[in-house]
């Protein structure tokens, strides 16, 4: 059965951000920043003040956006996320989940590593090779 | 008559041992990839990780020396203005021929892109002026650090497309009838 997603090309995608202040303040640094004339940014800080509700609303904002091309999120506010990290499933933008200052980088909770991750489940090997 | 049969099965039956083991070498293929997207992007990320771990010290340090209302949210830019780091993204098309199936996984190529390289000291010189003119050296050395970590993620963006696309293949072939 032939499937095909289409995906258009982008010479200039954004890169957009949901992290803590001083990792966007490292990016902003290095030109990432975005504002649009709509005085919408392509980045979330997260503190102790933002909601959950709020950084849902940034992440499908960022990932239905057509001039998006990665959305970096730190892994500890992913977390908070999680269900609507585990269940995106398009090539574009891609969600990368990047560790903060406080937390860091953890394989087992990485979204595209849980996918793949039944691969390496001895019991569906050994079943196959029967 | 029966010796034509048995030599028909014979033939039919070596045929599908060739099919057989040219799917399984298909299998190992994929199989290889997949596993050295994983390792590459696992790689990466440890590489990510120092790269940002750098930069916050430097932060860190640049805060400390020119003080913390210096270098806060508060003065970031919210007039308009574009991105002076975009990235490119590319559509690849991978066809694979399965026992008469055709299977089309698309991979995603990302290039990140900044001002051509005479403009590039500018472009720097453009972002941190957002704290002022006279900046810590510190503050520099971090913004040369996320920008190193920005041609990683990169990377892990291209290493995310080919581990996802080459586990759809392997799916496809475990599904498939042998």
């Amino acid at each position: 059965m032939a499937r095909r997603v289409q995906i258009p090309t982008n010479n200039s995608a954004l890169i957009a951000m949901i992290a803590d202040e001083d990792t966007i303040t490292g990016f902003l640094l290095a030109g990432v920043g975005n504002v649009d004339i709509r005085r919408k940014t392509n980045y979330l800080i997260v503190d102790n003040k933002t909601t959950v509700k709020q950084i849902e609303d940034a992440f499908k904002e960022f990932t239905t956006r057509d001039d998006i091309g990665i959305v970096l999120i730190s892994q500890f506010v992913a977390n908070m996320i999680r269900f609507l990290v585990d269940s995106y499933n398009s090539p574009v933008p891609a969600i990368l989940e990047i560790p903060s200052k406080d937390h860091p980088y953890d394989p087992a909770n990485d979204s595209v590593l849980s996918r793949v991750r039944y691969l390496f489940n001895t019991e569906s090997v050994a079943g196959d090779r029967r | 008559m029966e010796e034509i049969e048995s030599d028909q099965l014979q033939s039919a039956s070596h045929e599908e041992a060739k099919f057989k083991k040219e799917d399984e070498e298909g299998e190992d293929e994929c199989t290889l990839q997949f596993l050295d997207s994983l390792d590459a992007y696992l790689t990466l990320v440890d590489s990510l990780s120092s790269s940002l771990r750098q930069g916050w010290f430097d932060l860190a340090s640049a805060r400390q020396s020119m003080g913390h209302t210096r270098i806060s949210s508060k003065l970031f830019d919210h007039k308009a203005h574009s991105a002076s780091t975009t990235v490119k993204v590319t559509e690849l098309h991978i066809d694979n021929l399965s026992d008469g199936e055709k299977s089309i996984a698309t991979e995603v190529e990302a290039q990140a892109s900044t001002a051509i390289s005479s403009d590039i000291q500018k472009e720097r010189s453009k972002s941190s002026t957002l704290f002022g003119a006279m900046v810590s050296p510190k503050l520099r050395t971090a913004q040369v650090s996320f920008e190193t970590a920005l041609d990683k993620i990169v990377e892990m963006a291209n290493a995310r497309s080919s581990i996802l696309t080459s586990f759809s293949q392997l799916e496809l072939k475990k599904k498939s009838p042998s």
